[in-house]
């Protein structure tokens, strides 16, 4: 396939009609929350846009995001657009391997300097670089040169959103999230240059560069591809929540929109997983739902084609979208179960309470010694006010 | 040196001790010590509430003894405690508590006000808060050794006519008898008959018994007033006097404060053991009942009930031996409603009867006495307590009621065989 092709050219060549298409268009739009005039602004763009180039770089993570694009059972708009955007550089996908794949993203690099979207997915091990070493080169090294000719940065997965499992307590590698990352390490030169002397010669601090978080364990494919599409039509990234998520997909978290919704408001809840209440498909709340915390698009958008949820097939939200979803205390623990080991804290608050009571019991106890032996005998004649 | 607010203030932080700070973080201000107190129920103004009687004490412990007290008070926030508050409550501390304990019984989290009312006292009487009937009975008590200033003489008189009356020796100055008898100045002067009864039933009973002309005052006005020096002096009298005549027992009279004074707060005054034991009239002629010492010819038939005197009942625990007593000597004893630990206070003791600003709403309250006694309607009212006694049958004549007062013991002396 080309490499110059527009999107448009590469749909239709794969047999996508321009009525699908634009269904494509329409349903991104929505999802986006933009209004139905910007379909067409939406359909020309992408028509336009020449296929972009996108290097996807694998660090510490599972496979599991790629999984979540790549598993559909017929082939869908959004994984064609992934077919038809030009991924340069993906450790699972490519043919290549050892040094012809290195060279293929240097490649990819020098050609497409300052325009290619880098997508990461996995945490960045910096407690010691020598885990999840690619081609000899750290994962620290790989991210700090390849962000620098990146015109954006998408954080794929809860791993490159916010650390995800590798960062989870106790967090053996040191791992960090990509935003982490380059919050701490992004003004450093990198080690190991893989692309040429002049793209050495122009990197520069990767601080400021733009970063979409795009979380979820795995995220929702529609999510990756939603975002991706509003890129290449805006030329910018989306609105944000204070997390760096697009607000169009995770303005609403998963208990506003839950059609479980009704059972919590009545007080209905499943206190088990085979009771009256799972049954009937009452509210999962007391068994560890993190639905009203949670904010992604899931309740919405659903999975396997719009098919189902977790909620919709009896299982309580994890909350993965979330930071630190993993530590959260165990997922079938109601959210208003402490986290922490209550008793614990417990014992050492009333040992400083104690202590603190104590302390201020001797300083007391001194001060009325102290009176008492100021104390000066009361006479009858003491009992009178003189003058 | 003359009393302050200084010296006040002093006296407050000295009495402040651990059981004050308990009582006062504890408080959950729930009032129900309102209902309890004899000057809330009978006036319906709550500014008799006890614990509200303690805020300058509470004040004073709060930005002492607190954390955040403390704070305040370093960063100048709190306002200090001064002699005009001390004065607006002196009335609340001398005049409307007499000392008798029944909020302490009702604090759902165990408070003892009445402790703190007596230590407050202590601080109040130093800063030059305490009333001039105190004060006066309290030089009296310490320059001529009786609040009401019977000296010696006065006793000498008395004796003659009682054995005069009953043809008994009085016994003085015994030395190595068994028990040494305190009297209460009124006893002395208003009620004489007292010390012939005595006679009688020791006689009878052949108890070994001795007064003593050195000190034969069981009253302490330290105690009532607040001024723990003073009653550690008065209590030292005695313990001389005891220790003189070599005495294994002494009386208590009938006399409330007295057995407080030497039962329970003497050896802690003094700061020692007493080397003698302490007994209530009351207890000693029940211990005597019970072993037949007591044999009595005929029985009272008028219609009787008993008056609990607070300090004896409720705060001495002499409660089922004036019962032993009165179901020994008549023939219809009546219970008034709450009488026992619950009874409620005459109105005058605790220094109340001795201060004349307080004259009328001793008075006033007594209508509380008056429900208690229109609810069982005796023909006489026995009690314990020589205070009591007076303020009663002042109250009755108040309130127009004829109910003669008796003494339980001159009643068991009257119908001895």
């Amino acid at each position: 396939m080309p490499k110059d092709q527009s999107i448009g050219e590469a749909l239709r060549a794969r047999g996508i009609s321009r009525r699908g298409f634009l269904k494509f268009c329409a349903a991104t739009a929505s999802l986006m929350a933009l209004p139905p005039s910007m379909v067409p602004i939406i359909a020309q763009a992408l028509e336009r846009a020449r296929r972009p180039s996108v290097i996807w770089l694998s660090f510490q993570e599972c496979t599991g995001c790629t999984e979540s694009l790549t598993r559909s059972h017929s082939p869908t708009v959004e994984g064609l657009i992934f077919d038809t955007i030009s991924l340069d550089y993906h450790h699972t996908l490519q043919a290549a391997s050892g040094a012809a794949a290195e060279a293929a993203r240097a490649a990819a690099m020098q050609e497409n300097w300052g325009n290619y979207i880098l997508v990461v997915d996995g945490s960045i091990p910096v407690g010691d670089p020598g885990y999840s070493t690619i081609a000899g080169i750290s994962n620290m090294d790989m991210l700090l040169e390849t962000a620098a000719g990146a015109a954006a940065i998408v954080s794929v997965g809860s791993c490159a959103a916010f650390g995800g499992i590798p960062h989870a307590n106790p967090n053996p590698t040191g791992a960090l999230s990509v935003a982490a990352f380059i919050r701490e390490y992004g003004n450093r030169t990198p080690n190991t240059f893989a692309a040429d002397a002049a793209a050495q010669a122009a990197h520069t601090d990767i601080s400021s560069k733009p970063i979409i978080n795009v979380s979820g364990c795995p995220p929702i494919p529609v999510v990756i591809t939603g975002v991706l599409a509003h890129f290449l039509t805006f030329g910018k990234i989306p609105d944000l929540d204070s997390l760096g998520r697009p607000l169009a997909f995770y303005g609403q978290s998963i208990h506003d929109r839950c059609y479980r919704r009704p059972f919590y408001d009545k007080g209905l809840f499943a206190n088990t997983f085979d009771d009256e209440g799972a049954k009937k498909g009452w509210c999962l709340y007391k068994l560890g739902c993190k639905g009203p915390t949670t904010y992604n698009a899931c309740a919405t958008t659903k999975w396997n084609d719009g098919t189902s949820f977790p909620i919709q097939s009896g299982h309580p939200c994890l909350g993965c979208s979330e930071p630190d979803f993993w530590d959260g205390g165990g997922f079938y623990k109601a959210i208003s179960t402490p986290t922490g080991d209550i008793s614990r804290t417990a014992v050492y608050a009333i040992g400083a309470g104690a202590a603190a009571g104590v302390a201020l019991g001797a300083l007391n106890r001194a001060k009325r010694t102290r009176l008492q032996q100021t104390h000066s005998k009361v006479g009858i004649d003491d009992l009178d006010k003189g003058g | 040196m003359s009393a302050s607010l200084e010296r006040g203030i002093h006296a407050f932080k000295e009495q402040i001790d651990a059981p004050v700070a308990a009582f006062f973080s504890s408080c959950v201000r729930c009032g129900l010590c309102a209902e309890a107190c004899l000057f809330f129920t009978e006036t319906g103004d709550p500014v008799y509430t006890p614990i509200h009687k303690l805020e300058p004490l509470r004040r004073v412990w709060q930005q002492e003894y607190t954390f955040w007290g403390r704070t305040a008070k370093a960063l100048g926030l709190s306002r200090p405690v001064t002699d005009a508050e001390l004065n607006k409550w002196e009335p609340l501390v001398y005049d409307s508590c007499t000392l008798c304990g029944r909020c302490s019984m009702v604090c759902p989290v165990g408070n003892d006000i009445t402790y703190m009312i007596r230590k407050m006292r202590e601080g109040m009487a130093v800063a030059g808060h305490a009333p001039e009937g105190l004060v006066s009975a309290t030089r009296r008590a310490v320059t001529t050794g009786s609040p009401m200033g019977v000296k010696y003489p006065a006793l000498q008189a008395q004796i003659r006519n009682v054995e005069q009356e009953t043809g008994l020796s009085i016994p003085v100055d015994v030395t190595g008898a068994d028990y040494l008898l305190l009297l209460s100045s009124m006893e002395i002067m208003n009620f004489p008959e007292f010390i012939g009864a005595i006679a009688k039933i020791f006689r009878k009973a052949g108890v070994s018994w001795t007064l003593s002309s050195q000190s034969f005052e069981a009253t302490n006005s330290g105690i009532q007033i607040g001024v723990s020096d003073i009653a550690a002096e008065l209590v030292q009298r005695i313990v001389d006097a005891a220790a003189k005549l070599q005495v294994k027992s002494i009386i208590s009279p009938e006399c409330g404060h007295a057995y407080t004074a030497i039962r329970w707060e003497g050896p802690n005054l003094v700061g020692k053991p007493f080397d003698f034991k302490v007994v209530h009239i009351l207890e000693l002629l029940d211990e005597l009942r019970a072993q037949g010492r007591i044999k009595l010819g005929s029985k009272e038939t008028q219609k009787l009930t008993y008056h609990d005197p607070c300090q004896i009942a409720r705060r001495g625990g002499v409660v089922k031996q004036p019962r032993n007593l009165l179901d020994m000597v008549a023939e219809n004893f009546v219970e008034m409603p709450e009488a026992g630990t619950m009874n409620w206070c005459c109105g005058a003791g605790g220094g109340v009867g001795t201060n004349e600003r307080a004259a009328e709403l001793r008075l006033k309250v007594f209508r509380r006495k008056q429900s208690q006694l229109n609810a069982v309607k005796p023909d006489a009212l026995v009690s314990a307590c020589s205070n009591c006694r007076i303020h009663l049958e002042e109250g009755l004549e108040e309130y127009g009621m004829e109910i003669p007062v008796l003494s339980l013991t001159e009643t068991i002396a009257a119908h001895l065989e």
